[in-house]
This record gives C-alpha cells, sequence and structure tokens, in this order.
C-alpha cells in the first residue's frame, strides 16, 4: 500500500542552455538528476544563441529524460505527474521541453505541471533543505531575474522587489563579455575578482528611492564600460581583476543592502533563501553570511549545481503542484516573458 | 497496421490517423493560434472520435521539415514523446515528400514549394511514375531562381505548398499557362498526405531491426543564422591570412 502511495515527478526543464529532467519521489528523494550543459557549444558566439538552443534541445530531450528514468528506475508507468517549465525563457528551447512533456504527459495518461521556472529556482531550496519554515525571503538573481519575493507558504508569495533595467546576472555577463573573460560571465568574474582589488574602482551602488526593495544594475554596467573606453581611447591597460573585483563588490553591496533591508521590514522572516544563477557567487553568500550572522536569520542557498537552471527544481515545484491539484490544460503555450 | 502522422512544420496543423496506407481519420488547423496549444487537443478529440486508442498505434509519423524551426522541432519533440512512452517505433518524412502526393496520377511535374523566410523557398520537384519520384531538391531557392529553371522546361507544372498562398498571383504571372494551381486545401499539408507518405516510408524500413532505436533528426536545409555568419566570419579571416 504504502508503495503506491508515492508521488513520483518527472520535471522537465529547456528555458534557456541546459536540457535537464529529473525524477523525485514524495518531495524529497531525488531519484535522478540529468543535466545537458549546452555551455561549450555556445561558447564561440559569447553567449547564448537561441535557435542553436532550440536544436540542441530538440537533438537532446529525449535521452535526457530516458536517462533520468533508467537512472530512478521508473518507467513512465510509475510516474504520478510530469512538471514543465513554460516560461520564462526563450520561446524556441521552452517549446521543445513543452511538447515533450505534453506528450508523454498525454501518452502515460497522468496530469501535466506548468511549472514558472523562476518559482523553480526558489523550490531548489527545499530539495536540500526540506525542513524550511515558512515565511521565507527569497532573492532570486540570475541571468534575466533580479526578485526579492516573500513567501508566506507553498506556492503563496508575494513581489517585494524586481530589477528595473539589467538583471544581476546579465550584468555580469555584458561586464564580463566586455572584459574579454568569456561567456558565461559569473564564474569568469568571480575568478578575475578573486586577484583582484576591490577598492581600486569607484563605483557606483544605485540604491533608488529608499523605500523601495527594486533594483537597477544598468548604471553600473556603463560605469564599468566607460572606464573600460576611456582607457581605451587614451591607450592606457586597465587591470582587469581590479575592474572584476569592483564590479563584482558593487553588485553584491546592492543586493545584500536591498535584502537587510526587505528583513528589516519583515520581522516575521527567519529565513533567507537564495536562488538563481547568481546564488552561485561567493562573495554573494559570504558577505550575506557575515550579515546575518548575529540577526538570527538562517540563510540557505542551494548546491552550486542546483542554482543553475536544472530539472530537479521544477520536479520539486512540480511536487506543491500536484499536491494542490494545479493541473495544467493540453492548451499550455510557452510564455517567454512569464513573471512571478 | 494502425499509426498516427504529426505535421507542425507549415501554419497548419495536420493530423492524420490511418490504416495500411488508407486514411481513416484527419485533423485540419489552419488558424492563428500555435501548435503547441492545438496539437494535443486536436490528437485527443481525433482519438476520441475515431474511438481509437493510443495504444493501438503500431508507429507513428512524424514530418520533420523544411519548414518553419519551430514547428519542426514542435512536432519532432511531440511524436518523441508519444513514442517514448508507448514504446512504438517512430519514422520521420520531409514536408516535401508528404506534399508531392498531391500531385498522385498527375501528367505534369509536381513542385512543392514552402515558406522559407528571408526571401527563399524550400523546394523539390516530383514526377509521378506509378509513384511519385523526386527529380529535382529539396533545396532552398529564391523565386527567381525557381521561375528561370522552370520557365527553361516549357512545360507544365503542378504547383503546392504554403508558399502558393502568397505567390499566386507571382507565380501565374512569370509562369502564365505553365501554371497549374489547385484549390488552397488542396496545396496546403494534410495530414491524408502524410499519411501517404508515411506508409510508403515504412513499407521501406519496417524489417530494420533497430527500428525501435533510431531518433528522428529534424531536417533544416538551413543552417541557423549565428552558425552562417560564424562561419562567413571565420572564412573571411581565413582568406585575408593567406
Amino acid at each position: 500500500m504504502a508503495e503506491t502511495e508515492n508521488i513520483t515527478i518527472l520535471g522537465i526543464e529547456t528555458s534557456c542552455d541546459e536540457t535537464s529532467a529529473a525524477v523525485l519521489v514524495n518531495g524529497k528523494d531525488l531519484k535522478s538528476h540529468i543535466i545537458s550543459s549546452q555551455i561549450e557549444t555556445h561558447r564561440k558566439y559569447g553567449g547564448v544563441v537561441p535557435e542553436i538552443a532550440s536544436r540542441e534541445h530538440c537533438l537532446h530531450i529525449k535521452d535526457v529524460v530516458e536517462q533520468a528514468l533508467v537512472q530512478a528506475e521508473v518507467d513512465f508507468s510509475d510516474l504520478s505527474a510530469i512538471a514543465v517549465t513554460y516560461g520564462p525563457g526563450l520561446v524556441g528551447s521552452l517549446l521543445v521541453g513543452l511538447a515533450a512533456a505534453k506528450a508523454m504527459a498525454y501518452a502515460a495518461g497522468i496530469p501535466l505541471l506548468g511549472i514558472n521556472h523562476l518559482e523553480g529556482h526558489v523550490y531548489a531550496n527545499f530539495l536540500e533543505h526540506p525542513d524550511l519554515q515558512f515565511p521565507i525571503l527569497s532573492l532570486l538573481v540570475s541571468g534575466g531575474h533580479t526578485n526579492l519575493i516573500l513567501f508566506k507558504g507553498h506556492l503563496d508569495y508575494e513581489v517585494l522587489g524586481k530589477t528595473r533595467d539589467d538583471a544581476a546576472g546579465e550584468a555580469f555577463d555584458k561586464v564580463a563579455r566586455a572584459l574579454g573573460l568569456g561567456y558565461p560571465g559569473g564564474p569568469y568574474i568571480q575568478k578575475a575578482a578573486a586577484s583582484g582589488d576591490a577598492k581600486a574602482f569607484n563605483l557606483p551602488r544605485v540604491m533608488l528611492e529608499p523605500q523601495s526593495l527594486d533594483f537597477s544594475f544598468s548604471g553600473l554596467k556603463t560605469a564599468v564600460l566607460n572606464i573600460l573606453n576611456t582607457a581605451k581611447m587614451k591607450g592606457e591597460n586597465v587591470a582587469k581583476n581590479d575592474l572584476a573585483a569592483s564590479f563584482q563588490e558593487a553588485v553584491v553591496d546592492v543586493l545584500v543592502a536591498k535584502t537587510k533591508k526587505a528583513l528589516q521590514r519583515l520581522p516575521q522572516v527567519k529565513t533567507l533563501a537564495l536562488a538563481g544563477g547568481v546564488a552561485a557567487n561567493s562573495l554573494l553568500r559570504d558577505t550575506l553570511a557575515e550579515e546575518l550572522k548575529n540577526c538570527g536569520i538562517r540563510l540557505v542557498y542551494p548546491s552550486i549545481e542546483l542554482c543553475t537552471d536544472n530539472g530537479a527544481m521544477i520536479a520539486m515545484a512540480g511536487y506543491y503542484h500536484y499536491l494542490n491539484k494545479n493541473y495544467a490544460s493540453w492548451k499550455l503555450n510557452a510564455v517567454p516573458g512569464l513573471n512571478l | 497496421m494502425k499509426y498516427l502522422t504529426i505535421d507542425t512544420t507549415t501554419k497548419v496543423t495536420a493530423l492524420s490517423l490511418a490504416q495500411d496506407g488508407h486514411l481513416v481519420g484527419e485533423g485540419f488547423l489552419h488558424t492563428g493560434t500555435t501548435h503547441s496549444e492545438k496539437l494535443i487537443p486536436m490528437l485527443d478529440q481525433l482519438l476520441n472520435a475515431a474511438s481509437w486508442k493510443l495504444e493501438e498505434l503500431d508507429f507513428i509519423g512524424v514530418v520533420r521539415g523544411p519548414g518553419s524551426f519551430t514547428g519542426i522541432r514542435i512536432g519532432i519533440a511531440t511524436a518523441q514523446g508519444l513514442a517514448q512512452v508507448l514504446k512504438k517505433p517512430l519514422i520521420g518524412l520531409t514536408s516535401l515528400d508528404a506534399l508531392a502526393w498531391a500531385g498522385w496520377g498527375r501528367p505534369e511535374e509536381t513542385v512543392v514549394i514552402l515558406d522559407a523566410r528571408k526571401g527563399e523557398w524550400y523546394y523539390a520537384r516530383y514526377r509521378y511514375l506509378q509513384t511519385m519520384v523526386c527529380v529535382d531538391g529539396p533545396m532552398a531557392i529564391t523565386p527567381e531562381e525557381l521561375m528561370a529553371k522552370l520557365k527553361q522546361k516549357k512545360e507544365q507544372f503542378f504547383l503546392v505548398g504554403d508558399a502558393v498562398k502568397g505567390a499566386k498571383q507571382y507565380l501565374e504571372e512569370k509562369l502564365g499557362t505553365q501554371a497549374v494551381i489547385p484549390l488552397e486545401h488542396h496545396y496546403l499539408p494534410r495530414g491524408a498526405y502524410a499519411a501517404c507518405e508515411a506508409w510508403a516510408q515504412w513499407l521501406k524500413v519496417k524489417d530494420d531491426p533497430d527500428l525501435a532505436d533510431k531518433a528522428v533528426l529534424p531536417f533544416y536545409i538551413r543552417l541557423s543564422e549565428a552558425e552562417v555568419n560564424y562561419r562567413k566570419k571565420h572564412n573571411q579571416q581565413e582568406t585575408g591570412s593567406c
């Protein structure tokens, strides 16, 4: 009897440049997790090329799902539902995963769960920290988004702040490209910054209105580009590692200041959950840990592998949608600009 | 042998249920909504109305291009997903070969043209010789080049494909009496045409012991724009250094 009550979710994620699938049992037991990354394919173009990403997903989706099932030792008939990212992301990429997931769920006679990719990032935290207590403040920082979100309960949340221009991860990518450091920008900036002086350049920390929890990173990005352009015109060399370190610290300062402001406003919140690709940044992790050390706030973040796009987090969010019977229609379409 | 075909390579969503090369049911939607929204609901309705179960299918045929890049992928990902769960073989067909069946039995050669954007068409030409035999293409070609090709032959052509819709006047102007253009619902992709082509392909591959493991690859004809630009840039640099 106990075995038949297992809730087994297949999670599928193809919103950008990772084709990923995972099998999660009862919202806690990650049986398999396959990620086929396209980073090497896109590297020579200096960033993700949407059409190439879509083509790669189409070539790999079948095998990625197959491997996830084999590794988990389950078949389609063991699945309770299939959870799939339907936005935000690159529309062509999203559509590959969505079409595959719909067809599989339909043929297997099980529900389809449409998952917001951003929700997935936050839920990555529950994979490794199943004991998290609500309310939770989440700082979601990725290539496309920068959000402060208050989670009052499962799938019950409110967006407190968002970026008004560039996302933090986007600024990392653009600055890395300008510095000639490579793609994806985050890890390269971090590496260069490790041997740089963060005080070498005085870069702006844009805090917007005093009450605002919104973010703005385009001014910071422009300041870095101006330094590089000015040096180029004068024929001077810029200490790239110093600039990378200064830039990274400016981003982290803003993220930390806004997060602290949100926490001060929400005394009931005792947990901060970092999420998204930039949550892999060690300066951000360490600074937050240091700042929150004596505040009685528990800081959690996913392991590096679960910070980037992955199917496990989609299965995790899918588990709660399944419990709530939030089944998607077969008409579900990809929504590239989906918000929280 | 019961089978399903899926074609989402143009703006038409076309499905068929067929048995041993005979059309049993057909779905055709030429609406403004996306394949993603239409495909599974339409399949579900078709199966229900025909009282067919997915499990009864012996194989699935999918049109793998050329055509809309996104459409190609939706078709393949869907057909692949169904086949994966049902554990049934999947076979791929080209959109041009499928549409060629519109010209079955005709004395003229059948010219299939599909919208390839960027001022080009995907094109192939077929002759009816008890079956449809491809005599030119498949390729991406500009309308001007194709017209020059056809004018030279001084014979009539039966013109089909979604590109006919927007180019009807142009084709009639350029080809005059050489152009034979059927009604729109005859020249657009149809489940019926894919059902014919899928059966022809099935008869060729059915005894292949590795059939179940064969992947169906998209047939784009064109590289992505980024790849084209990259190659251009790369070649230019190589030329420059010589």
